[in-house]
């Protein structure tokens, strides 16, 4: 399945890159002075990483979207020196309260404190959207590469399991890894990394075929450099590009992926306080006045997550390739 | 054309037998549905009639030739919990769902194309902005967090049913459907915004269009007839695979309110451990999903025939 309309469960990925525009300025008159692919520079890679950056930071919201990240991340990784609660922690005396100075979110319906948990579930966030991130990337350049850079029977059997696992729509293959494994926080991570390298090994494989018979890895063959050598040195820094922004992208999907799973009491165990099991044991409490604390709470942390990854990709995929703007 | 129809069915064909057999490898044979768990324990002497009762005490292969021939002929035995007939099961689920799908893409359509066109006839205007705003929200926004809200306001309000439901109450098939339908269309609905806007801008700054205004054609007809024709492509492949994948059960939205469909009887079926209604509806909602991209594919080389050359 080379077509370009591949059954498309990723539909951010071959969308014309117009539509994908979200910045509100008018098109830069820079994009077209970018000289040569990728925007590599003669003087290294110095310079093209100082290049990328400013054109990130020209995309204000992009630049929100880091702080933003930072932030996120910063917490989760200083959460049990922030946490005034054990996030784990039941009071039955004290459930269902509403914000106050002592518990600044309120208490969800087993007296846990809310703010606690939900810095808790940004660290479980980070842990798992980043796992997601650096697994399926890794397993996707390296099957990607070898795809495009074998051909032939290698290529399309690692083709045909791509096209195996992108038959199943996203949640319920999550879900059917997790039957099969159990649950758990790691069988979750394993869950949305064998959903995610296809459409990373996909993206690798085409950057792969188109630079394979170019000039520069024919010269390098030519002065006897071994196949690793020409993957690894040669095609891969050139071939990264899209494969990245893919991954990148894909950490508010993993994040938004778990806590749906874990809204739907799969995967996830129930007493871990995660933004998704936050919300579904709200659920009963949903047209209650005066407890609406406890879905708004998580449903803000995963909606400010979710646009602040996605404002990162854009930013990113505007700053690393200009042309597929 | 025919090469190229033939070709992508032959593929399509495989690619569901391939995820039929991992299903059935996936459910049956790693995950035991007769062992001991949790608070349920099960005797040996229980287990071992259980597995010749349900015929799993064959071979693997014959096993999965049995399952094989049963799907083909709607037979999907009997659930593991209340002893029901599964298929039964599944014709109240299907049509269910088949009807909130429709609803949602019908909405989903009227309301993405009409502000992808706004957006694009009058790009970096407010009116641009504003819609680019309202679209990355709905993008980023999850799916379960605009149908809790959805819920949490506007259920039991108005003419939307309360949720839960009350058995007392009859409500009409329509009005149980707008809330969950509203919560699927606003995703795809955003989407479809952004690919017509996309498409559209990048047609308008075509020769042709050009070429239609010189001729003095009404803004109106160049919008709507050369334009609109020529830049609905993406958003027919996308509003495809988007039925595809809501025709096979929307788990959370029909969780959310208790929308008796197939994704409602899904994740139930999943926390009670009920493999043979799990198998039918997982395998129903690949053949469905794949099915429809595959349809997609060629309704796109069918539209652009540039595509078949590949």
């Amino acid at each position: 399945m080379t077509t370009p309309p591949q059954s498309g469960r990723e539909p951010d990925t071959h969308v014309p890159a117009e539509a994908l525009m979200t910045r509100f300025e008018a098109p830069d008159p820079d994009s077209t002075e970018t000289g040569p692919k990728n925007g590599r520079r003669k003087n290294g890679s110095t310079g093209q990483f100082k290049e990328i950056w400013r054109r990130y930071k020209r995309n204000k919201l992009a630049v929100v979207g880091l702080a933003l990240v930072i932030f996120l991340m910063v917490l989760a990784i200083l959460q049990p020196w922030i946490t005034p609660f054990d996030p784990m922690e039941q009071n039955p005396i004290n459930s269902r309260n509403p914000p106050s100075a002592r518990h600044w979110f309120g208490t969800d319906i087993l007296g846990r404190d809310m703010f606690s948990g939900i810095v808790y579930g940004t660290r479980l966030a980070m842990i798992v959207g980043w796992s997601v991130m650096i697994l399926s990337l890794v397993v996707g350049l390296a099957l990607g590469a070898i795809a495009g850079f074998r051909g032939k029977a290698t290529d399309s059997i690692i083709m045909r399991i791509t096209d195996i696992v992108l038959a199943f729509p996203a949640l319920i293959g999550a879900i059917l890894v997790v039957q099969i494994f159990g649950n758990g926080i790691p069988q979750v991570i394993i869950a949305l990394v064998i959903l995610s390298w296809p459409t990373a090994a996909r993206l690798m494989r085409g950057s792969t075929l188109s630079l394979r018979e170019s000039e520069y890895v024919e010269a390098a063959r030519s002065i006897g450099a071994s196949d690793t050598r020409i993957v690894t040195r040669h095609i891969l820094p050139n071939a990264i590009g899209p494969t990245l922004i893919y991954s990148f992208s894909h950490i508010g999907v993993a994040i938004v992926a778990m806590a749906s799973l874990a809204f739907l009491g799969i995967g996830v165990p129930a007493d871990i306080p995660e933004w998704g099991t936050m919300i579904a044991k709200a659920v009963p409490s949903l047209n209650v006045e005066g407890e609406a604390h406890m879905w708004m709470f998580p449903s803000l942390a995963i909606v400010i997550t979710t646009l602040a990854f996605a404002f990162v990709a854009d930013g990113l995929r505007d700053s690393i390739d200009p042309k597929l703007r | 054309m025919a090469k190229f129809i033939t070709r992508r069915l032959a593929h399509a064909v495989l690619v569901i037998i391939a995820a039929t057999f991992l299903i059935y490898l996936g459910l049956f044979t790693l995950g035991d549905p007769f062992a001991s768990s949790g608070e349920k324990t099960v005797p040996p002497e229980i287990q071992e009639a259980l597995r010749a009762k349900f015929g799993m005490d064959q071979p693997f292969f014959m096993q999965y030739l049995t399952y094989l021939q049963n799907m083909f002929t709607f037979d999907f035995g009997i659930d593991f919990e209340q002893r029901r007939d599964v298929a039964d099961m599944l014709a109240t689920a299907v049509p269910a769902t088949a009807r909130l799908a429709l609803f949602a893409i019908i909405i989903e359509v009227i309301i993405g194309l009409t502000a992808g066109i706004i957006a694009a006839v009058a790009p970096y205007t407010f009116r641009d902005v504003f819609i680019t705003i309202i679209t990355t929200l709905g993008i980023g926004i999850p799916v379960f967090v605009i149908g809790i809200g959805l819920r949490a306001w506007l259920s039991g309000e108005w003419i939307f049913p309360a949720v839960p439901r009350s058995f007392t109450v009859e409500t009409p098939w329509w009005q149980e459907i707008i809330l969950p339908a509203l919560t699927l269309a606003i995703l795809d609905a955003a989407f479809i915004a952004r690919l017509m806007r996309g498409s559209m801008l990048e047609v308008l700054r075509a020769d042709f269009i050009r070429t239609a205004r010189a001729k003095g054609i009404s803004e109106r007809k160049v919008i709507g007839k050369h334009a609109f024709r020529n830049s609905i492509i993406p958003v027919v492949t996308y509003t495809g695979v988007s039925l595809g994948v809501l025709l096979g059960g929307a788990l959370i939205t029909e969780r959310i309110f208790e929308y008796q469909g197939l994704g409602y009887l899904l994740v139930r079926a999943i926390s009670q451990h009920n493999n043979p209604v799990i198998v039918p509806i997982v395998v129903f909602a690949v053949v469905v999903f794949v099915l429809l991209s595959t349809l997609v594919d060629i309704l796109y080389a069918y539209l652009d025939p540039r595509i078949r050359l590949h």
